[in-house]
């Protein structure tokens, strides 16, 4: 043995295995990919369109999770499609086409790894907005837990947008691609938005669509009843087929690598193609169940239409106002609301003994969707649907405590006293603190006469009446 | 050889018509034309389809800032350094051409109003474009020709949002977001010139930044 066999080293690259010197490109491309430097660019995008937004919002899962996929989506639109046609098209703009050409690599196999660093900064960047806004919600949220598939389809969107970007700066490149291609990505996005009308609209594919369109974001789906899957699976489909078929097609040019690798890149573009079209026609058979989820037949499971069981969170009252948890930041304020109204009709004839939340239920009808929810007493329970369930411009908590005591307030009352007779109006008025008729007029006047009994003797003296009072045997003159 | 012919180019009085048609060549004017007609176009042909009024209000920007993007990444050059010591003519080339390709531009936006609803009209169309310009143009200055798309594509996102907030509130009302105040807002007008105004001083003095690593051509 000479000395030179003693104390050569190995040679690295005998012992290196071949996905050693792909990480090692991986590396390069990570340390010199321009998505890197859009990432402060996306956090105050993020920031200033996606959480503030969201945050806006009432700590909800559902809302949140749902309003946060079709913003951030958007936000990473323009940016990771830019990035990565700048990317794709560098190779070319440097002149460096045929010199990487000769090296041992197929071509595919670069482009591969340039368009995984560009995917991988933004689903890093994405993971860190999406984590912070759900970790803050955590926080806030009072019942439930996170809703991962909203945070999944954003996600599973980015290596698709990106593929988008890196294909077309592939094959054209120009130093006017990255900016046209991500414009245009984005105008394609809010026109696919404009076709949808109705449940069964194969549009609804679009990952910017987190629920029947519609809607937009309405507290009333998603919590008393499952979050259905149907319509995220069908979308996590089309994104997988529509990155496939990019990426495939990257390698089907002649340079882009040997027979085999053609091949294979054929078939992954077909097989690619197959899946994001029959996501979409999956899209297409989508119906609005009566819960106002899209629901797929052929990805349906039966267990998602049963209810979630919860304990409503109650009002420590004679008669108490009973929500659904998610709604805990409600109950103070509706509570309050309607406790005037409930401790003077408490133990009254037809008076509820408990208020009770209800769901809210979904059909669609011509273009648009009437959503119910069903109010009124039974067997003793008052049940109300707040302003937010219902579609509609979101209320504040207090906005949403005083529609509730105007509506449902006056209802209570009316459905013990009774409507029609003067003296029910002057009652109810009384009762609701609410002037009824003109100043001076007899049933105002006999309002205020009324509303200035102590309480006790009010409530006595309804106790006593009320029967009459509904039965329009009584006059103003009558009331003390 | 004689000493006429030996001169320097700059000197005589045809040579600048051929460094014009260099200059505009190495700039990709061409093309960058081409790509702000077809933007037009498409833009006339989607105003005739039926928006709803977030898409209506919405389109015209998104084009805007295609066109803006497309006149801030034509400052690239593709020489570099040697470029800046041939001559006293580039500040005028620069500016020339930045503000022939707006000018373009901002016609043909207008143009594409013409029998259609273009949200905001004409006027709104060109103040809009001229500040995406300016941003854009800053952006070649400080990051290079290759990622001046950047500024005013992020920008577009913010004016989309804005848009959006006069619906849904609040409504932001800040004249530096421009795309979101009315056509006759005085405020918005100037501050879309004054960024329009930095963009063109900050191309015509330094140009597009040089790239060490460019990107493609």
């Amino acid at each position: 043995m000479t000395v030179t066999a003693e104390t050569a080293p190995p040679r690295p690259a005998a012992r290196r295995l071949p996905l050693a010197a792909a990480g090692r490109l991986l590396r390069l491309e990570l340390r010199r990919n321009a998505m890197l430097w859009l990432l402060p660019a996306v956090g105050v995008l993020f920031w200033y369109l996606a959480y503030r937004r969201t945050m806006a919002l009432p700590p909800m899962w559902n809302v949140r999770a749902m309003s946060m996929q079709g913003t951030a989506i958007a936000v990473f639109i323009p940016t990771v499609v830019g990035a990565a046609a700048w990317t794709a098209s560098r190779e070319a703009g440097r002149g460096l086409t045929e010199l990487l050409g000769a090296t041992p690599r197929p071509r595919w196999a670069r482009q591969l790894v340039a368009w995984a660093a560009t995917t991988g900064w933004a689903l890093a960047g994405y993971l860190v907005c999406v984590g912070a806004l759900y970790a803050i919600t955590a926080r806030q949220a009072a019942w439930g837990g996170p809703l991962w598939w909203p945070a999944a389809i954003g996600a599973a969107s980015l290596p698709a947008l990106s593929a988008l970007g890196f294909t077309a700066g592939a094959l054209l490149p120009s130093r006017f691609t990255p900016p046209m291609v991500a414009v245009g990505t984005f105008v394609l996005f809010e026109a696919s938005l404009q076709l949808i009308h109705g449940a069964d609209s194969a549009w609804q594919v679009s990952p910017l669509v987190a629920g029947p369109w519609q809607l937009g974001n309405s507290e009333g789906l998603a919590t008393f009843y499952r979050y259905l899957p149907d319509l995220p699976i069908a979308q996590l489909i089309f994104l997988v087929g529509l990155t496939a078929a990019l990426l495939g097609v990257l390698g089907l040019p002649a340079d882009a690598g040997g027979r085999w690798l053609r091949g294979s890149a054929s078939a992954v573009t077909a097989a690619g193609i197959l899946a994001a079209g029959g996501a979409a026609t999956l899209a297409g058979t989508g119906r609005l169940d009566p819960h106002g989820m899209i629901a797929i037949p052929a990805l349906h499971d039966g267990a998602d239409d049963r209810p979630v069981p919860y304990t409503p969170m109650c009002s420590p009252a004679a008669v108490p106002v009973c929500l659904h948890p998610a709604y805990a930041a409600y109950l103070p304020a509706v509570a309050g609301a309607l406790a005037p109204v409930l401790d003077e009709v408490a133990g009254l004839p037809d008076a509820p003994t408990r208020i009770d939340q209800a769901a809210t239920m979904y059909r669609e009808r011509g273009g648009g969707i009437d959503v119910d929810g069903p109010t009124g007493a039974a067997n003793g329970v008052y049940r109300i649907v707040l302003p937010n369930q219902l579609p509609g411009p979101n209320m504040t908590i207090a906005e949403s405590a005083d529609t509730v005591r105007t509506n449902t307030g006056s209802d209570i009352v009316a459905s013990v006293v009774g409507t029609g007779s003067d003296a029910q109006r002057a009652v109810t008025a009384a009762i609701l603190g609410a002037s009824d008729g003109a100043s001076g007029s007899a049933v105002g006047l006999a309002a205020q006469r009324f509303s200035a009994l102590p309480d006790t003797a009010r409530h006595a003296w309804l106790a006593a009446h009320v029967t009459d009072l509904r039965a329009g045997r009584i006059t103003l003159e009558q009331l003390p | 050889m004689t000493a006429t012919e030996a001169r320097p180019a700059a000197a005589g009085p045809g040579i600048p018509r051929r460094l014009i048609r260099l200059y505009l060549a190495s700039r990709r004017v061409p093309t960058a034309m081409a790509v702000q007609v077809a933007c037009a176009l498409v833009l006339w042909i989607a105003l005739h389809w039926s928006w709803d009024a977030y898409g209506a209000l919405q389109l015209p920007l998104l084009f805007e800032t295609a066109c803006a993007c497309v006149i801030a990444i034509a400052t690239m050059s593709p020489f570099g350094e040697p470029e800046h010591v041939t001559g006293r003519w580039l500040p005028w080339l620069r500016t020339g051409t930045t503000g022939a390709l707006t000018a373009a531009a901002a016609v043909a936006l207008a143009a594409a109003g013409i029998g259609t609803d273009l949200a905001g009209g004409a006027p709104s169309a060109v103040r809009n474009l001229a500040g995406l310009t300016g941003i854009g143009l800053l952006c070649a200055a400080i990051l290079g020709g290759t990622l001046a798309w950047i500024g005013p594509t992020v920008y577009m996102m913010i004016g989309v949002y804005a848009l959006y907030s006069q619906w849904h509130g609040p409504a932001i009302t800040t004249p530096w977001i421009w795309p979101a105040r009315p056509t006759d807002d005085l405020g918005a007008a100037i501050c879309a010139g004054l960024v329009f105004a930095a963009g063109m001083a900050a191309i015509a003095l330094r140009g597009a930044r040089d790239e060490a690593r460019r990107g493609p051509e």
